[in-house]
């Protein structure tokens, strides 16, 4: 389910404009600007329906031992990292998960094709694709901690190469480990930017409670 | 020993199962790399072979699944040359060890014939437009695995767990292009049934079938019984061999560890079905062992297989689906092509590839099954321009694609490449052409266009080219390229210089249907040639050729009459199921009006009125660009040039209508989709006023030239394509560099067109360094140009630290800098 409000949310809408979204008392039609969120939302409900078609939301993870050692240093699946933010991230962690997910490559295409046509149409709809990789992960993320605390542990908010000072170049790493290309066809560039587009990986601490 | 490819034919054949599980349980880790263990642990390798043996195995697959020189080096002492031949010593010694046993042993009806084949698994990129791995690149990579292990000797070569049907085709032709083994190929599908980037069964049988391959079939990602759908669409459709390595279930994780549910029985059982559908060479994947194995082998062996029998449908493919000529005549779109059209002839020259691109998805839009590709002319290098096209093609349309061309090096360079199985325009009768163009479409795959005609020119009997339709199918034959891989074209001439025109290739369609149960397919539109309202005549013939058994039609399917006789003629022969693509295509007709229908209300008023100057919102094209309104600020221009001159229009209405929206989205009144929205309004808007200009031989005046980039390593370029719209809008000229800009040219394109102000865009903290690097070659080199910068990841700090001349948070502050850059100087 893609989150609407999500999308505006990419799409710059500030959260006062977002509460009223639903709102029915927005009555000027004296401003020109206004009658035309009417069109928008059309847009965006176009977006919506053809990202839900051409999407093929997958995902792989695994759940790996880790040691937090202090100064920043921690031994991660597919070697020590330094980075303050994650070791803040996973204290009291001795387990993660590692997770990758995408939406798939036939949105990369159609966003590819909505360009040729329009610019407006693009950007809504690469927010769409946003808001939808967004939510498999947090469904995933879901499924996850509720496995976690079935088995007595606390999971840790996820967080991704490129947060704070978890630098990108772990995105090497984690597809060593986990081979998305082979199980979800995700793959990483030289640039460290994952093909197809709209896909995240991640780590989730666990704390045993 | 018989050769694998004699013991196929003959009869059951059985792979191994699965390697992965197995060493895990012996111990390899999670990140590390299982074929060094060739090296490491050979014992463990070679146990796992002499199992598989011993539950009566007939191929072994090394444990090179990951082998290639993207994870492994050139030399020491885990080069890829020494972790593949060990591979292959360890699976030799296996076999050597097991038939030594069973020569000594009694019972001589276990020795097998045993085969080793050289595994191949995905490189783990993603090939391009999508990923960033070249085709090429990618075959050169298989090539050099494929090439150590040949040398070293193997049985044959397995391409396996496949999941994009592109990535399937490179290591195929690496394959051909290195030796001569048996090539045998298994793609993995997931529960819906299509590969990961969308191909399904039918169309990977087309792409792999027309390169050449084996033996054909699926593994991994499903268990067995998941997989009987695929099997059942594969034996229906491919001729060659099926082969079947299905998990043991689906994998799930328990307690942190993988597991798998179908047990040795289970999947014995399931593979007894597999094998009554026609799975010819069985064995397993993932978390199968050597009892899932021996188990299968106890029970199919008993069995008698399915005949190997010849499948006669005719496909093509893109990577998505293929495309069946059968039943419903197929509809093959022309407009990609010069010929007579002057827009597009510009296009090719001033390398307009959007345009080029439209004309695909337009067509797509109105139907077309197929989409012809022909950028052939003069000046430019056509081999160069065709691969381009067609790759492009391939970014945004899932259409199969027709390359269409006399040059044989643009139709190699362009099959090669492209993307599934292609048509090919064409061949004919004559000796020369043929000697061309068959090895291509044995080589790659292809459904050929054959044109009746031959050295001494077109027949002018539908005997004459029924002659020359058979020496085209026995020169293909030998060729190796099947009846079914052929299409005929019979040749509709101009019925206004012949009257007998018509109905000559009339008969020669029906004569190819009855002598030859041959495909068939027609430029139509030729037939009208030198007669007013040609669409009439058009239509009419191809209602008749379709009569008469056409499977193919190359035309224009923005054509009204086409279409019409299209719908019409598949409604009343029963092809239109419930006739929805009739009433799809009846119910959504443009509806004729007199006089306009756009224009809308209170048109009458709308000249210089000083009223809708001091309300600029209420001026109707205002309020339309105001509220995006594409084809209303289109129309109103139009009428606006009645009686304003352009420069009015565009003082008056257009700079006022974005500076309203502009001031808005900085005031956060307006957001993102409407600021763009407005903008491709008065885009329009524009182009009504320049069409006008243009006629009256009028200059644009343009405010002054940008260039705009995406720096190197970035290929995320929606932010500066955003940008680039808002600042043509404010009549810049922008010169576009694209994405994955190098500095180099940026620079050089800057001193040449001796440029004021350059943007520069990245998303990717990885990727500011190269626009830093952009940055000082510009200063290095003196370049006097100010340099503006932006993008997801960009700050005011970071532009300062690469000194740049200016941070643009969005669209509209790039708008601003711009104006002031080139406001006029008032010294």
């Amino acid at each position: 389910m893609i989150d609407e409000k999500e999308v505006y949310r990419y799409l710059g809408y500030n959260s006062g404009w977002i509460a009223g979204l639903n709102a029915e008392t927005k009555n000027d039609h004296d401003d020109p600007m206004d009658s035309s969120s009417e069109v928008i939302q059309g847009h965006i409900r176009e977006a919506v329906a053809s990202t839900e078609a051409a999407m093929h939301p997958k995902a792989c993870y695994g759940r790996f031992p880790i040691e937090v050692k202090g100064d920043g240093r921690i031994r991660l699946p597919y070697g020590e990292v330094v980075s303050h933010d994650l070791t803040r991230n996973l204290c009291g962690c001795k387990e993660i998960f590692l997770f990758a997910a995408t939406i798939g490559a036939e949105y990369d295409r159609l966003l590819r094709r909505i360009r040729l046509t329009s610019m407006a149409k693009a950007a809504i709809l690469q927010a769409v694709g946003a808001a939808a990789v967004e939510s498999l992960c947090n469904k995933l993320n879901d499924d996850l901690r509720k496995d976690a605390e079935a088995g007595g542990y606390k999971a840790h908010p996820r967080y991704s190469p490129g947060y704070g000072d978890y630098a990108l170049e772990n995105q090497k790493g984690i597809f060593g480990v986990l081979q998305p290309a082979r199980y979800i066809g995700l793959s990483l560039m030289d640039t460290l930017i994952m093909a197809p587009e709209k896909s995240v990986t991640a780590v989730i601490g666990l704390e045993r409670l | 020993m018989k050769t694998i490819r004699e013991k196929m034919k003959e009869g059951f054949v059985f792979f191994d199962g699965g390697c992965g599980t197995l060493l895990q349980a012996a111990g390899l880790k999670a990140g590390e790399l299982p074929e060094i263990w060739n090296i490491t642990h050979a014992d463990e390798i070679r146990k796992i072979h002499y199992d598989y043996l011993m539950a009566g195995s007939n191929i072994l697959k090394t444990n090179t699944f990951g082998a290639n020189a993207l994870k492994f080096s050139d030399d020491g002492e885990y080069s890829l040359k020494n972790v593949v031949e060990r591979a292959i010593d360890n699976a030799r010694e296996a076999v050597a060890e097991v038939e030594a046993g069973t020569s000594e042993g009694t019972d001589s009806s276990t020795a097998q014939e045993h085969y080793i084949a050289l595994d191949i698994g995905p490189l783990g990129k993603l090939l391009k437009p999508l990923g960033d791995l070249d085709f090429e690149d990618a075959v050169d990579l298989f090539r050099k695995t494929i090439a150590i292990g040949a040398a070293y000797g193997v049985d044959l070569i397995l391409i396996e767990t496949m999941n994009d049907i592109y990535e399937a085709k490179a290591a195929v032709l690496a394959a051909k292009e290195t030796c001569e083994l048996p090539v045998f190929l298994t793609t993995a599908y997931d529960a819906s049934g299509k590969l990961l980037t969308g191909a399904d069964a039918k169309a990977v049988v087309a792409v792999a079938e027309g390169l050449g391959v084996d033996a054909l079939g699926i593994n991994c990602s499903l268990g067995p019984e998941q997989m009987m759908g695929i099997v059942e669409e594969l034996a229906e459709y491919a001729s060659v061999p099926m082969i079947v390595n299905p998990n043991a279930g689906i994998p799930r994780t328990e307690n942190g560890k993988t597991v798998y549910d179908v047990t040795p029985d289970k999947f014995r059982d399931a593979m007894i079905k597999i094998a009554g559908l026609g799975g010819r060479i069985l064995g397993g994947c993932c978390g199968t062992t050597p009892q899932h194995i021996s188990s299968m082998i106890a029970a199919v062996k008993e069995m008698t297989p399915l005949p190997l029998t010849w499948k006669e449908h005719t496909l093509i493919a893109s990577y998505t689906h293929a495309v069946e000529f059968s039943g419903k005549p197929i509809l093959i779109g022309e407009r990609i092509n010069p010929t007579g059209k002057s827009k597009f002839k510009q296009a090719l020259r001033d390398h307009n590839m959007d345009y080029i691109l439209q004309e695909g998805l337009t067509q797509q839009e109105k139907k077309a099954d197929v989409l012809d590709v022909n950028v052939g002319l003069p000046e430019i290098d056509e081999a160069a321009m065709m691969t381009e096209v067609v790759m492009e093609l391939q970014g945004v349309t899932d259409l199969p694609l027709q390359i269409d061309t006399t040059d044989s090096k643009a139709m190699e360079q362009a099959l090669r490449r492209y993307n599934g199985k292609a048509m090919v325009n064409s061949v004919n009768g004559k000796e020369e052409v043929m000697r061309e163009v068959f090895p291509l479409v044995k080589k790659y795959g292809g459904l050929v266009v054959a044109l009746t005609i031959d050295e001494d020119g077109i027949p002018e009997t539908a005997e004459g080219r029924l002659a020359i339709v058979d020496k085209i199918y026995k020169k293909a034959a030998e060729y190796g390229i099947a009846k079914k891989d052929i299409i005929i074209d019979p040749l509709a001439m101009s019925v206004s210089a012949d009257k007998e025109s018509a109905k000559v290739t009339l008969d020669s369609l029906k004569g190819i249907k009855e002598r030859y149960q041959g495909r068939t397919s027609l430029g139509v539109s030729n037939i009208s040639f030198g007669l007013p309202n040609r669409d009439f005549i058009n239509a009419s013939f191809f209602t008749m050729a379709m009569q008469n058994g056409l499977d193919a039609a190359i035309m224009n399917p923005n054509s009204g009459e086409m279409m019409k006789a299209y719908h019409t003629f598949c409604a009343l022969q029963g092809y239109d199921e419930n006739f929805t693509d009739y009433i799809e295509y009846a119910s959504n007709l443009p509806v004729v009006t007199v006089g306009n229908a756009t224009g809308g209300a209170g048109m009458g008023n709308v000249t210089a009125d000083s009223k809708a100057d001091s309300d600029a919102a209420k001026d109707p094209l205002i309020e339309a660009i105001v509220k995006g309104l594409k084809e209303r600020a289109a129309h109103l221009t139009g009428e606006y040039l009645q009686t304003m001159e352009s420069i009015e229009i565009i003082d008056g209405k257009l700079i006022p209508a974005l500076d309203i929206v502009g001031k808005g989205f900085e005031e956060k009144r307006v957001f993102l989709p409407q600021l763009l929205m407005s903008a491709e309004a008065a885009k329009s808007a524009f182009d009504v006023i320049k069409e006008t200009m243009q006629s009256k031989g009028a200059a644009e005046e343009k405010k002054g030239r940008i260039i705009l980039a995406t720096v190197k390593g970035d290929i995320h370029d929606i932010g500066k394509n955003i940008v680039k719209v808002l600042l043509e809008n404010y009549g810049y000229d922008v010169i576009d560099l694209g994405k994955d800009v190098p500095p180099e040219l940026v620079v050089k394109t800057a001193k040449e067109e001796q440029i004021r102000l350059v943007g520069l865009s990245a998303l990717m903290t990885t990727t500011v360094p190269a626009m830093e690097e952009t940055i000082k070659m510009l200063h290095a080199e003196g370049v006097d140009c100010k340099v503006l910068v932006g993008g997801a990841v960009l700050t005011q700090e970071y532009a300062d630290m690469i000194h740049a001349d200016k941070y643009a948070k969005d669209a509209m502050e790039s708008v601003r800098y711009a104006e002031e850059i080139f406001a006029p100087r008032l010294d």
